[in-house]
Parts: C-alpha cells; structure tokens; sequence
C-alpha cells in the first residue's frame, strides 16, 4: 500500500458506465500507480428485479464496486483519480471512500469538488 | 375521474386561482369533477429532516395538513398546479411540500397520475427557474406531465383581462381531463431542451465538456449547428433519468439506508466533535 490509498466505492448506479478492469489497468500504467478494482453483488432477483436489503449492512457488503488506487507520490495519485472520474463520475457519498487513507480519501474529496463531483 | 387544483399563491382570486379557477371549468366541460385547494390554507410544515419517514410505513410523524394534501392527491387522477413566480422561481409553499414529499418518492404512491402546470409570472426574463420546483414536485410524485405553461400577468386578477390567456387556461384543464380519460400522456406544450422535464435549464458540469440538465440529472454534449445551439443528450442517461423508479429505488438503498451504517460507526467521533457546537452562541435558559 502506498502513502495515498483510496477506496472508491461506487454502488448500483453511480458509475457513468460499467467500470471495466482494462481502463483500470490503462489508468494504472499510464499514471504510474497501482489500480485494483473489486465487484461485490449481494442482488437478488425478486418479481424479476435485482433488489436488496441494505439498511443493516455493513458498508463493505452490499453491492457495490470497489476501486482501489495507490500511490507513493501525490501527483500521480492525484492524476490517475482525475482520469477515473472522467470516465466514471466521482463516487456520490460521504462513505463512499471508507477505509481510505486520510491523505488518499482528503485527495480524492478535493478532485471530486474541483470538478464539480458530476461527472 | 377527478381533477384537483393546487394553487399556491396567497392572493384570494389573484392570477394563478383564476387561471386554476378556469382550468378546472374546462376539466369539467369534459366530464371531470372537479376541487380546488389553495395550499396556503393549510398548514405545511418545515421538514425537519429526520429520515425516519423513509423507514416507518407510517410515513411522516410531523402532525400537520401534509397528510390530507395527500390524501387529495391520492383521490384525484390529475392534478392542476397553478403558482406564481415570485422571485425567479415558485413560491415557498411548493418546495415546502416537495420537502416533505420525499417520503412518498420511493414508495411511487401517486406514480402514474397526470399533471399540467400554469405559472403567471409579471416581468419577462424573471423567471428563470419558474418551472424547476413543479417539475421537482412532480418528478418526485412520479406524475406525467402534459402541459407547461407561463402565463405573462402582473397586477391582481390581470389574467382575465387577457383573453388568449384564459382560453389558454381553459383549454389545458379540458386537456389534463381528456388525458385522464384516454390514458394519453402526450406532451402538449412547447417542446424544451430537455426531453423528460421540457425545461430550458442547462448546467455546464466543471470539466467544460459535457452538460446536464439539473432537474433530471441527464447529461449531454453542447452543439452549436449553423449557429443554433442544440444539446444531444446520452440515451443511457436519459434512460436513468433522476426520477425514474428504478433510480430512485437505488438512491434510497444505496446512498440512504447504508448511511446507517455510516453514522453508527462515526457516531462516537461526531458526538466528541459536535460539543464544540453545542452551547455556542445558545441563549441561556
């Protein structure tokens, strides 16, 4: 794990498009950083829809994809975030990036209210 | 079939009860019964932001005439919003109640009904966002919307000095009656740029790129073709639109009910923190 690490969390519906770990990986080399991307999906089918009970669960398990991005340096961290919302939009809560690092989840705040947090 | 009138400006047989007033005339020259209510009769009530709303079936605990403003919708198959522009936008009672609608946005209670709007407005160029909290109030209520209209009158009562616009008026009614009955939620009014809520209200997003419109949440790309602006909105976004059911089942359980969670674990750190807030600038006693 490097100085900067952020989780971003972005659960059913957030993403502008489905996050795709090739793009992840593209965004990890072409910034120099490490980019992890997890999918959980808790949905069941109920009368023909994906639904789920969130209200008592854990913020970590219901459904949601995790990208995880990591970085020694504070440039290149910050960069690989800019690219990551421009293709997915920032994440759309306050927890959405539990477990961070201070310094990671503090950069990637700020990059989400620099561009407006709608993309 | 019923339509119910909604007005929300205080003025007794001012502009938007007139023009209400005649709508419904029309509403019940094709068939509908027909019942007015001024909101700022009854009392509404801040929403106090609780959130139990979203969880109790019982709704709302804020003990005021919310519930029977409901209720009237609930009997009714359209509703008839007449409001004033004031200052660039409604009245406060509207967002007063779109405040405490959120209670029924996920439950999609009146989803399905029909709406058209009428806004008298005094001064051309003041009413920017005029159409913002009634496609809110509906959007939320999960209404189909077939007339938008802005009517341009200024003193008290005005509007029956201009003809075209009660004929107008009128003729909306009959029009939100005849939707009922036909289950036909064609768009009536002049198209907007936005082709769910019809506004002309665009958000440039802060990448410079790409645009949205704030009400529905859509977003687009700004063209400009032989010196006309156009905006081409995304068909993904535009099928995931802010008040569409499916996303607002996923805002209510995802970025509502795990904010549980959330708050349980940082109650203790905000508890030590919001001292600091507690007894500041209190008056003693």
């Amino acid at each position: 794990m490097g100085k900067y690490t952020v989780h971003l969390r972005y659960y059913t519906g957030d993403p502008l498009e489905e996050i795709g770990q090739e793009d992840l990986d593209r965004i990890g080399r072409a910034h120099g950083v490490e980019v992890s991307f997890e999918r959980i999906d808790n949905r069941t089918l109920s009368d023909g829809m994906l639904r789920e009970e969130t209200l008592d669960k854990a913020i970590e398990e219901i459904t949601q994809d995790v990208i995880t991005v990591s970085a020694e340096d504070e440039g290149r961290f910050r960069k690989a975030i800019v690219a990551i919302y421009q293709k997915y939009r920032s994440p759309r809560t306050p927890y959405s990036f539990w477990g961070s690092s201070q310094d990671g989840e503090r950069i990637a705040k700020a990059v989400a209210d620099a561009t407006g947090g709608g993309w | 079939m019923k339509i119910l009138g909604l007005v929300g400006s205080y003025r007794r047989n001012g502009n938007s009860e007139i023009l209400a007033k005649e709508a419904l005339m029309g509403a019940e020259e094709a068939g509908a019964e027909v019942e007015l209510l001024s909101l700022t009769d009854y009392r509404i009530e801040a929403c106090q932001g609780f959130g139990l709303c979203l969880f109790r079936k019982e709704g709302c605990h804020i003990e005021d005439d919310v519930k029977l403003v409901w209720s009237k919708i609930d009997e009714a198959d359209g509703i008839l919003l007449s409001v004033p522009c004031y200052f660039l936008e409604s009245t406060a009672v509207l967002k007063q109640l779109i405040d405490r609608a959120w209670v029924l946005a996920h439950r999609g209670t009146f989803r399905g009904k029909y709406a058209s709007v009428m806004v008298p407005y005094a001064t051309r160029g003041w009413i920017p966002y005029v159409m913002l909290q009634p496609n809110i109030f509906f959007g939320i209520l999960g209404l189909r919307v077939i007339h938008r209209a802005a009517f341009n009158v200024q003193g008290l009562g005005e509007a029956v000095h201009d003809e075209e616009a009660i004929e107008k008026a009128h003729r909306i009614g009959k029009e939100l009656a005849c939707a009922v009955l036909d289950q036909d939620s064609t768009y009536r009014s002049e198209p907007g740029l936005c082709p769910i809520c019809q506004d002309w209200t665009i958000r440039i997003l802060k990448d410079r790129k790409a645009v949205e419109c704030p009400t529905c949440g859509i977003r687009g790309e700004l063209k400009v073709k032989d010196g006309t602006i156009e905006v081409v909105f995304d068909e993904r976004a535009m099928a995931e639109y802010r008040f569409h059911p499916e996303v607002g089942y996923n805002h209510f359980t995802y970025h509502i009910k795990p904010s549980r969670d959330y708050f349980l674990r940082t109650k203790e750190e905000r508890k030590a923190k919001r001292k600091r807030y507690k007894d500041y600038l209190r008056e003693e006693g």
